[in-house]
């Protein structure tokens, strides 16, 4: 008896080691364990159970409405399941990257544009046109186009919620600074001028320009991005702007920080009080009453100068889900138009992904109380027609890191505007996956 | 009679085996199969030899984050070594309130690093405390840019890393003299040995051990150094990425979707290799101190016999 004991023990600690070794490998087999069943029963009914990622939703202001829309569906369609999952807003690329190479991926999850690229090139996500292309047409055709890439068929995201962003200006700093509140810069020439003033009028203790520019604003100014299948960025139109951006930080008009801030380190500086000038989403509002009420009360919204950028979240299914077509139905039903709508009214100054929605915009905005904020929807969904996505899907996050090094380095002088997009050029060039 | 099996043993180290195989080798194995491919997270790749370890020949940001790793250990070695020992010193006199200042010296240990670099980020920029200061006091005319000139921002973050490490590594010199006697001390006073003589030669070789124990673990962790210089440069690597460590760049290139999973795997057998230059030079110290002197005399006897 013993010794059968020790012999079991001895097979169950090794299944044990297999087991652990195989988990820690990522080998363990391509089935998502929260993925059950096989979808739509012979009756065309919907069972089973899928899993639903959204990214940095789950706090106070939107748990009710994620709870409230897997109960609705798990209504409308009994024998359902569906498990939401909110992931924390850092490490995300990196978490839905171990969940796709451990063939993990949520059936139903949140990525924008670029993660969808990257999973999408790599057979994980479900082709939506091949799967019901009738669907599409309820979506707009900017946020469909977002997630069809270039040199691969299909589409590959249904478009949630589309945001762009505004300028804001502390009007009290230019009263202080000589400079007229009612004539805040309408174009790159003005803002340039403007900033040098505010510099020289406060003694650098102002300034109103804190960002360095990035392919957003080369894009804006007129330079092309990325063509047949290389990055072009370092064109004329790029180095002009680039150029304007080294004069002005030479000059002592743009702080330090300017350097080595990220893009929300704009609207921090904006926030302390140490610039006069962010661009940021209707949100911003919330977050100077919180932080800086002082400013909030001086702080005005206005168009963004140039072509706006187009900020857009999407849901996507995976290729590998055991029970597509309720992960493909419960997608849809996530999207739908009535959904998209009760969302963006808690999420205000996005805009729904729906044609529908777009063609009744007071469906979302008149739930909006606060005046400033609601006077910041009305820009952001008139400007939103002319938004676009600016960064190419393949332009990653380590291009953009290296891109922005070259571009502080030539502020700081140590190399020429043209040799840092060059430079900039070549290594994402260089590091496009062959 | 046989008390056990002969398996017995095996089962009783299989979990510390298997955790060993799973969470130890296995990782550092496949970093290095994968250092020799040209691995992306999601695509896979293929065998591409040593191409990325020549790659790192020509590529500037491993040049400039070898620079910032190597200053790095040549400024926090000595700091780091000698400074927490004066401070041991220090609290170690019988004074009033000693036990205060003792538990004090410590707080930046138990500090978050990245509240911590936050603080000095604030006090440091154009605006912050130093700089008003230096202002006021007439010491500048304008800002001097702290956080953004490639020297002064690795200054203020190897300032960062030795304030943040003084605490820690002076209770490890607290435990170690309190092993070096007294009466050395007074045996040296008497034979009209100074302050400086004494900490020179009963100090030191009292606590070598402890010492050679923390330049080690100094050096090391200077060369994984990430939290301070990401913070400080607000994970841009700074201007022209001068201010990246070699973790940042491993970290640049291997994280996300399309993340370079076969060169940051060569770069981090790089790091690997390259922290275990100071660990062996300091092996080597360690056994050469070791020896007696008999040994050390049949040492030259042999070296004498060879070459007669």
């Amino acid at each position: 008896m013993a010794g059968f004991t020790r012999r079991r023990l001895i097979a169950t600690t090794g299944i044990i080691g297999v087991a652990l070794s195989l988990g820690a490998c990522g080998m363990g087999g391509s089935t998502p364990a929260s993925t059950q069943g096989t979808g739509s029963t012979d009756s065309g009914e919907l069972s089973g159970e899928i899993t639903y990622q959204t990214w940095s939703l789950k706090n106070e202001r939107f748990t009710p409405y994620f709870e409230g829309l897997v109960a609705a569906f798990q209504d409308e369609n009994p024998g359902t399941t569906i498990k939401w999952t909110d992931q924390p807003g850092d490490g995300y690329a990196d978490k839905v990257m171990q969940q796709a190479t451990a063939s993990q991926l949520p059936d139903v999850i949140n990525v924008p544009p670029d993660f969808a690229f990257s999973l999408a090139e790599a057979g994980k996500l479900m082709d939506l046109r091949k799967a019901d292309a009738e669907a599409l047409d309820a979506y707009t055709e900017g946020g469909v186009q977002a997630y069809e890439f270039d040199g691969m068929e299909g589409s590959f995201g249904y478009p949630w919620y589309l945001g762009t962003d505004l300028n804001w200006w502390n009007t009290k700093a230019f009263t202080d600074f000589g400079l007229d509140p009612e004539k805040l810069p309408t174009t790159l020439d003005e803002m340039f001028e403007q900033s040098k003033t505010m510099a020289k009028n406060s003694n650098g203790k102002m300034f109103l320009m804190s960002s360095a520019p990035g392919i957003a604003e080369f894009y804006a100014a007129g330079s092309p991005l990325f063509a047949d299948g290389e990055f072009v960025f370092n064109s004329a139109e790029a180095v002009k702007v680039l150029q304007r951006y080294v004069d002005l930080y030479a000059e002592g008009a743009m702080p330090p920080e300017v350097l080595q801030s990220t893009y929300l380190g704009n609207s921090q500086l904006y926030l302390q009080g140490k610039v006069a000038w962010t661009n940021g989403s209707a949100s911003l509002p919330k977050d100077l009453a919180e932080q800086a009420p002082s400013i909030s009360e001086v702080t005005v919204p206005t168009p963004r100068i140039g072509t706006p950028p187009l900020f857009v979240q999407g849901i996507s299914v995976a290729a590998e889900s055991k029970n597509p077509a309720l992960a493909l139905a419960f997608a849809q039903f996530a999207t739908n138009n009535d959904n998209q709508v009760e969302f963006v009214k808690l999420a205000q100054g996005f805009l729904p992904g729906t044609k529908l929605a777009n063609e009744n915009p007071e469906s979302f905005t008149d739930a909006i109380e606060d005046p400033n904020m609601a006077e910041a929807a009305k820009l952001l969904a008139a400007q939103m027609p002319d938004a676009e996505v600016a960064a190419p899907v393949q332009f990653t996050d380590a291009m953009d890191t290296y891109t922005q090094q070259q571009i502080t380095a030539a502020m700081r002088g140590d190399l020429s505007a043209q040799d840092a997009l060059d430079k900039a050029v070549k290594y994402c060039n260089d590091n496009l996956p062959s | 009679m046989r008390s056990h099996r002969w398996y017995t043993p095996w089962i009783l180290v299989a979990p510390a085996v298997i955790w060993t195989v799973v969470f130890a080798l296995y990782p550092f194995l496949n970093t290095i199969i994968l250092s020799f491919t040209d691995t992306r997270a999601l695509t896979g790749g293929k065998w591409v030899g040593i191409e990325n370890y020549s790659r790192m020949l020509g590529d500037e940001q491993f040049g400039n984050a070898m620079l910032t790793t190597f200053i790095y250990v040549i400024a926090c070695v000595p700091l780091l070594a000698l400074l927490p020992l004066l401070l041991a010193m220090l609290v170690l006199k019988q004074i009033p309130f000693i036990s205060f200042f003792r538990t004090t010296a410590y707080f930046p240990v138990i500090a978050s690093v990245v509240a911590v670099s936050l603080i000095w980020m604030w006090m440091f920029d154009s605006r912050g405390i130093i700089n008003e200061t230096l202002q006021f006091l007439g010491v500048t005319d304008a800002p001097l840019p702290f956080l953004v000139d490639r020297w002064m921002l690795l200054a203020v973050s190897i300032g960062l890393t030795v304030w943040r490490g003084l605490g820690y590594y002076m209770v490890v010199y607290l435990a170690a003299l309190a092993n070096v006697s007294d009466e050395l001390h007074e045996a040296a006073a008497l034979d009209g040995a100074g302050t400086f003589s004494r900490f020179l030669h009963i100090t030191i070789p009292g606590v070598r051990g402890a010492m050679l124990l923390i330049t080690a673990l100094i050096a090391v962790s200077a060369m994984r150094i990430f939290s301070e210089l990401y913070m400080l440069t607000n994970g841009t690597g700074g201007p022209g990425g001068e201010n990246s460590s070699l973790v940042m760049v491993i970290k640049q290139f291997g994280s996300g979707l399309t993340g370079q999973v076969g060169y940051a795997s060569a770069l981090s057998v790089v790091l690997f290799l390259i922290t275990l230059v100071p660990l062996a030079f300091l092996g080597w110290i360690q056994n050469a101190g070791d020896r007696t002197p008999r040994e050390k005399k049949q040492t030259s006897r042999r070296k004498a016999g060879a070459t007669a």
